[in-house]
C-alpha cells in the first residue's frame, strides 16, 4: 500500500515539474534557511558545556550604580574581592581570580605583544583545560611559569617541545613555560591564549590592584559544592558584599562601596546568552536568538503555506484518483494517510535539496558570523534526529489541510464528468493563506528596513569626534614607558604627514573607565556626584576633532592649566606623614555637556569660572576651575549613553596617543608613527590602530545581525513570491476558457493581464494592512533599546508595501500575459 | 475496517433480492431552487440479474446509480442492500459496504494517469486485506478475463478507449464484486469497441454477477433482462424481456 502512496506521489511529481519545482524549491530554500538559523541558536545555546560540571561553575558580576548614570552590569569584580570571600562561604568549592595584562615577550629574536590573563592557581582546577603538556592542576602554581595556547606556543617554538622553554618578558622577567594547552573550542566564552600565575613577578601593579576596591577590573569564577542553590547564594553573597566592601574617602566624605556596586553570580552556561559588553567574548542575547527562531519559523511557513495552497488549487487535479480511491474503497482516513505521506515525502526531497544547500552556504556563512559552526548530522545523531523531526513536521503541517481538503470530494459528480467536478477548491482559504504569507513578508520588511536603518544610523551618527583618519597608539605598558607618553606624541606631531597628535588616557571606543567622586562647594554632601576621569594632553581636543561649546581649550603657557603632582603623588610614592587631611591640588578642568547638567549648573555658560574638588586617589583632591566646555561625544557605542565627565592635563596618567595624520600619505604617516615609537622602544612592538576600524568593531554584531536578518527576509520574500507564481499559473490555467470567451467578446490583452494582475493585488493590499500594525508596534519597542534610534518613517511601511506589491506584479504580470496572448480559440477547444 | 457490521450477501431470502428501493426520493437543494431528481423511486433488482436503466438526460439516471452505488445519500425513502436498509448510512459505513460488494464502471473510464494498467488494477485490492502475491494473481487474472494482458505495464495514456475500458472492468471485477454498477459504459466508444465490453458485461453476468447498468443506447440495453425506464426522476415502465 505504501509503494502504491510513493509510486504515484513521485509519478505526480515528474509529471507536473512546475508545481514540484516551486514546492520542493520552496521547501529546500525554506529548510536550509531554518537549518541554518537553528545551527546559529544551537551554537549559541551550547557554550561552555564541555567543561566539567559545568553547571556548578559560575562567573561573579558586578551590577554598578553610579549615581546620576543608569545601572550598569559589568563581568569584572575588584581583585580583592577573591581572596576576600575565602572562608566566608563554606558552599564553595573553588574560586579564582584574573586580570588582563599587556606584556611583550621575546624569545631569541621573536617579539611580540601578548595578553597575558593572570590568574589564581585554581583557575586551572575549575576550568579542565586540555593540555598538550606539562600538568594541569598544578601548571599555575608555579610563580615563574607561563601557560601558552597550542598556536602561540607553536609561534615561539615550532614543532619543538615548549615545556621548560624560556620567554623574556616585559624585558626583564624570564619565564619558564609550564603548560601548553590545546587549542580552546569556538564555543567557549575563554578567550585567551596566554595564562600567567596570579602572584608572577611580570604582573604588574599587583599590590595596588589587591588594595583597591573601587577598581573593578578582574574577573572571578566560583564552582559551588554540588546541591548548593545559586540564587540562595547570591542572597548570602550580596548580604555578605556589605560588610566585606569597605567603605572608602572621598572629597564628598565616607563612599560606602556597597551602595555603589552589588555583586552576584551567574552561571557559565548562560555567560554567552547573557551578554555584558566587559565579558571577554561578544555574546548572543536571547533575544536575539528567540528573533531568529521565530525568523526561523515563519519562513517555513510562508513555505507550508506554498505547499498548502499549491496542492489545494491542484486538487482538481488528483480529484479523479481521490474518486477512484474512494469508490474502490479506500476510508477517509487512507486517503489522509496518503497525502500527508505524500507531503512528507516531498518534504524529504526538499530536505535533500536543502542540506546540499547548507552544505554549500556554511563556509561563507560560518565566516561572516566569525563562528565555527558544525553540520555534521550522520556522526551527530542530535543533529540528524533534528533535521528529520523538522522534516515530518513541516510535511504534516502543510500536508495535513490539503489532505483533508483532497480526501473530502464526493466521488460521484467527479466520475460522471469528463474533467473537474470540483470547482477551485477553496478560493477563499487560499487567498487568506496569500494575504497571511505576504503579511509575514511585508513585516519581515519593515523589520529589516527598521534595524538596517538603525545601524546605519548608529554607524554614521555624529560621535561628536572625527573618527577618520584618526590612529591610536597603545602598548605603553610600564610606568616607565607612560611617563615617555608625550614626549611621543610631541615627536610624531613633527612629522609633516601628521596634522596632530596627542598624549591621553582615553580613547573611545574600549571599554575602560575610570570615575571620580566629585564635591560641589557650599553644597551638602548627600548626594554623591560620580564624572569620568579622562586625562588628556593639551592638544587632545584639537587631534580629535572636538569642539568647544563654551570657554577656553587648555593653555601650555598657563601654569595653572594642568596638574602639578608632588613627588610623592607620583605613582610609587609614599604620603609622607604630616600631610594635610585634604590636600588638594590646583588644575584647569574641560566639562563635557552632560557633566555640566549632571553637576547643577544652569548653563554651559554659567559653568565657567566654578571651582569643585574631586577624587585624586591616595586621600588627595583635584581642586578644579573649570575653564570650558565641550560638545558630547560617544566614547563607545551610540547605543550606550553618554557619561559626565571631566578632562584635565596630568600627564602621570598617560598611556597612549592619538594622531591625527593627513589624509595624503597615510602609510607614510604610519611609518612615521612606527619610527617615532621605536625611537623610545626599540624592544617593545607598537600597537596602532585605526579608531574608526575599532570604532566599527563596536557594530561588528549589530552589523552582523542586521544583514542575517535581511537576507533571512530576503528569503522569506522569494519563496513567498515562488508560491505566488504557481498560484498565478495555475489560476490563469485553470481560468484559460474564461479568458478565451472574455478575448472573444473583445477584451485587449492588457485587459485580460489586469483583471489577473488585480486578482493577486487584492491579497498584497490586504497584508499590507496585517503586517503594518504589527511591524509597528513591534519595531517601536525594539527601537525603545536604543537612547539614540531613528524615528519611525511611514514612508518605509508604504514603501515595504509598493516593493510587495510589485514583486507579486512581476510574479503574476509575466504569466498573465502569456496567457493573455494565447489565441482564444485553443482555450475553447479545450473543454 | 473492523467495528462495522460485516455485510455478507445473505439476500433477502424470501425474494432473493440484491437491492429493493421503497419510495426512495432524492431532491437537491440550492438556497433558491428545489430540484426533484427521483420522486418515490421502487426497484427491486434480483440476485443475479442483468437491468438496464434508460432514459432522457436528466431524468435521474446518474441520481439512481450514484445511490445505488452508496456515492450519495437519498432524501427518503429506504434502499435494502442484500437485507439491510443502508439508505441513512453514513459515509464511512457505507465505504466499508461499498468495497465488498460493489464495483463501478464509468463512461471516462477513470483510470488514474499515473498508474500503469497493472497498478490500476491492484487499487482496487489495496484497500482489502489481501497479501501481495494474492494481489497479484487476482490482477493477472482480471486482466487475462478481459485479455489485456499483454499491455499491463502500459500506462493509461497509451491505450485506446476499449482497451481502457476493459482494464476499467478488471478493476471492477477484481475485487469479486456481487454487483457491478455501469454508467454509460459503452458511451465513449466506438461500436465494435462496445459490442466487446457488453459482452464481456454479459459473461461476467452469466458467471452470476448482477449487473446495473446505465444507457443510452438501446441495443446496448438489449443485452439486459430487465429495462427500467426513467423520466422525471419516475419509473415509467419495467419490461422484463424474455431471455
Amino acid at each position: 500500500m505504501f509503494r502504491n502512496y510513493v509510486t504515484v506521489a513521485l509519478r505526480n511529481l515528474v509529471k507536473h515539474r512546475l508545481y514540484s519545482a516551486i514546492n520542493i524549491v520552496g521547501l529546500a530554500v525554506g529548510l536550509a534557511a531554518c537549518i541554518l538559523i537553528l545551527l546559529f541558536v544551537r551554537n549559541e545555546l551550547t557554550f561552555d558545556r564541555h567543561i566539567a560540571d559545568a553547571e556548578r561553575v559560575y562567573q561573579v558580576i558586578m551590577r554598578a550604580q553610579l549615581p546620576g548614570r543608569p545601572a550598569d552590569t559589568v563581568a569584572n569584580t575588584q581583585l580583592p574581592m577573591g581572596d576576600a570571600m575565602k572562608g566566608a562561604f563554606p558552599e564553595v568549592e573553588l574560586r579564582a581570580a584574573m586580570v588582563q595584562q599587556n606584556m611583550t615577550f621575546r624569545t631569541g629574536e621573536k617579539l611580540f605583544s601578548e595578553t597575558v590573563f593572570a590568574a589564581d592557581p585554581e583557575f586551572l582546577q575549575i576550568f579542565d583545560l586540555p593540555f598538550l603538556e606539562g600538568d594541569r592542576p598544578t601548571a599555575l602554581e608555579d610563580r615563574s611559569g607561563i601557560i601558552l595556547s597550542e598556536e602561540v606556543a607553536r609561534k615561539y617554538f615550532g614543532d619543538e617541545p615548549a615545556l621548560g622553554r624560556v620567554i623574556t618578558v616585559d624585558g626583564q622577567h624570564d619565564l619558564r613555560v609550564s603548560g601548553v594547552f590545546k587549542k580552546l573550542p569556538p564555543n567557549t566564552h575563554l578567550q585567551f591564549d596566554v595564562l600567567a600565575p596570579i602572584g608572577s613577578p611580570a604582573v604588574r601593579n599587583l599590590e595596588q590592584t589587591r588594595a583597591n576596591w573601587g577598581a573593578i577590573s578582574s574577573t572571578t569564577y566560583v564552582k559551588l559544592k554540588p546541591g548548593v542553590d545559586a540564587a540562595d547564594f547570591n542572597q548570602r553573597f550580596l548580604a555578605w558584599s556589605k560588610t566585606a566592601f569597605p567603605e572608602i574617602r572621598s572629597p564628598n566624605g565616607i563612599v560606602k562601596l556597597s551602595d555603589i556596586f552589588t555583586p552576584s553570580i551567574r552561571p557559565l552556561l548562560s555567560i554567552n546568552t547573557d551578554p555584558i559588553a566587559t565579558s571577554m567574548r561578544q555574546g548572543t542575547a536571547m533575544t536575539e536568538i528567540y528573533t531568529f527562531s521565530a525568523v526561523a519559523v515563519l519562513v517555513l511557513a510562508i513555505a507550508s503555506i506554498n505547499f498548502m495552497n499549491l496542492a489545494t488549487a491542484r486538487a482538481t487535479q488528483r480529484a479523479r484518483e481521490v474518486s477512484v480511491r474512494k469508490v474502490v474503497g479506500a476510508s477517509r482516513a487512507q486517503l489522509v494517510t496518503q497525502f500527508v505521506s505524500e507531503s512528507v515525502l516531498l518534504t524529504l526531497v526538499g530536505l535533500v535539496l536543502a542540506v546540499a544547500l547548507v552544505e554549500l552556504v556554511l563556509p561563507a556563512y560560518s565566516a561572516f558570523l566569525g563562528k565555527e559552526l558544525s553540520f555534521n548530522f550522520l556522526s551527530d545523531p542530535g543533529l540528524a534526529a533534528i533535521l528529520l523531526g523538522l522534516t515530518v513536521l513541516v510535511g504534516i503541517a502543510g500536508g495535513t489541510y490539503p489532505a483533508f481538503f483532497l480526501s473530502g470530494f464526493k466521488p460521484a459528480a467527479v466520475l460522471k464528468g469528463a474533467s473537474s467536478g470540483v470547482g477551485g477548491g477553496s478560493g477563499r482559504l487560499r487567498m487568506t493563506l496569500v494575504v497571511v504569507q505576504f503579511a509575514i513578508s511585508i513585516a519581515l520588511m519593515v523589520a529589516t528596513a527598521i534595524v538596517y536603518g538603525q545601524f546605519l544610523y548608529a554607524q554614521n551618527k555624529d560621535l561628536g569626534f572625527d573618527k577618520e583618519n584618526l590612529v591610536v597608539l597603545e602598548g605603553f605598558s610600564t610606568r616607565a614607558m607612560r611617563e615617555k607618553a608625550r614626549s611621543v606624541a610631541e615627536l610624531i606631531a613633527k612629522d609633516p604627514r601628521v596634522a596632530a597628535a596627542s598624549a591621553t588616557a582615553i580613547t573611545p571606543g574600549t571599554f575602560d573607565e575610570n570615575n571620580t567622586n566629585v564635591r560641589m562647594p557650599g553644597r551638602g554632601s548627600s548626594e554623591l556626584l560620580v564624572v569620568r576621569n579622562e586625562p588628556v594632553d593639551f592638544d587632545f581636543f584639537d587631534t580629535m576633532g572636538m569642539k568647544l561649546v563654551a570657554g577656553r581649550m587648555f593653555d601650555r603657557n598657563r601654569g595653572t592649566d594642568y596638574v602639578t603632582r608632588p613627588e610623592w603623588m607620583r605613582p610609587g610614592g609614599q604620603r609622607p606623614a604630616g600631610t594635610p587631611e585634604d590636600f588638594q591640588m590646583p588644575a584647569a578642568v574641560i566639562l563635557n555637556e552632560t557633566a555640566v547638567k549632571r553637576l547643577g549648573f544652569a548653563s554651559n555658560e554659567a559653568a565657567l569660572g566654578q571651582t569643585y574638588l574631586a577624587g585624586a586617589g591616595q586621600g588627595a583632591s583635584y581642586n578644579f576651575t573649570i575653564i570650558g566646555v565641550v560638545q558630547d561625544f560617544h566614547f563607545r557605542s551610540v547605543r550606550d549613553p553618554i557619561a559626565p565627565a571631566q578632562f584635565y592635563v596630568d600627564p602621570v596618567q598617560f598611556d597612549a596617543v592619538a594622531v591625527r595624520v593627513k589624509p595624503g600619505d597615510v602609510p607614510g604617516a604610519l611609518a612615521a608613527i612606527d619610527n617615532a615609537w621605536k625611537q623610545f622602544f626599540p624592544d617593545t612592538p607598537a600597537q596602532r590602530v585605526f579608531l574608526d576600524d575599532r570604532i566599527q568593531q563596536l557594530y561588528d554584531q549589530e552589523r552582523q545581525m542586521a544583514t542575517m536578518f535581511a537576507a533571512f527576509a530576503g528569503l522569506a520574500i522569494i519563496i513567498a513570491c515562488l508560491g505566488l507564481f504557481g498560484l498565478a499559473s495555475f489560476t490563469a490555467e485553470r481560468r484559460t476558457k474564461e479568458i478565451g470567451l472574455r478575448k472573444v467578446l473583445g477584451a485587449s490583452v492588457p485587459d485580460i493581464v489586469r483583471l489577473l494582475v488585480w486578482q493577486f493585488s487584492k491579497p498584497v493590499l490586504v497584508a499590507n494592512l496585517i503586517a503594518w500594525p504589527i511591524a509597528w508596534y513591534g519595531m517601536g519597542h525594539w527601537l525603545q533599546g536604543f537612547t539614540y534610534r531613528i524615528d519611525m518613517n511611514p514612508a518605509l511601511f508604504l514603501g515595504a508595501g509598493v516593493v510587495a506589491l510589485a514583486i507579486a506584479w512581476l510574479t503574476v504580470g509575466l504569466h498573465a500575459a502569456k496567457v493573455a496572448q494565447a489565441k482564444p480559440i485553443k482555450a475553447l477547444r479545450y473543454e | 475496517m473492523s467495528g462495522f457490521p460485516m455485510v455478507t450477501p445473505t439476500y433477502d431470502r424470501e425474494t432473493n433480492h440484491m437491492l429493493k428501493l421503497v419510495n426512495l426520493t432524492k431532491v437537491y437543494r440550492t438556497e433558491e431552487v428545489e430540484t426533484t431528481a427521483l420522486n418515490s423511486v421502487n426497484i427491486h433488482v434480483k440476485d443475479g440479474e442483468f437491468v438496464a436503466i434508460m432514459g432522457p438526460s436528466g431524468c435521474g439516471k446518474s441520481s439512481l446509480l450514484n445511490i445505488i452505488g452508496m456515492l450519495d445519500n437519498p432524501s427518503s425513502g429506504e434502499y435494502w442492500f442484500a437485507g439491510e436498509d443502508v439508505a441513512g448510512y453514513g459515509e464511512r459505513k457505507l465505504a466499508d459496504i461499498r468495497k465488498r460488494n460493489i464495483g463501478f464502471i464509468f463512461q471516462s473510464f477513470n483510470l488514474i494517469d499515473e498508474l500503469t494498467v497493472f497498478e490500476n488494477v491492484e487499487l482496487a485490492l489495496l484497500y482489502h486485506d489481501i497479501p501481495a502475491r494474492e494481489r497479484k494473481e487476482r490482477v493477472k487474472e482480471a486482466l487475462e478475463k478481459v485479455r489485456i494482458s499483454h499491455r499491463e505495464g502500459h500506462l493509461p495514456q497509451q491505450l485506446s478507449g476499449g482497451q481502457q475500458q476493459r482494464v476499467a472492468i478488471a478493476r471492477a471485477v477484481v475485487s469479486r464484486p456481487k454487483m457491478l454498477l455501469a454508467d454509460e459504459p459503452t458511451g465513449n466508444l466506438d461500436s465494435a469497441n462496445g459490442d466487446e465490453v457488453m459482452r464481456m458485461l454479459t459473461d461476467l453476468n452469466g458467471e452470476g454477477t448482477t449487473i446495473v447498468m446505465v444507457t443510452h443506447s438501446m441495443p446496448h440495453a438489449q443485452y439486459a433482462r430487465r429495462i427500467i425506464n426513467l423520466f422525471d426522476g419516475q419509473v415509467v415502465a419495467e419490461n422484463l424481456r424474455a431471455a
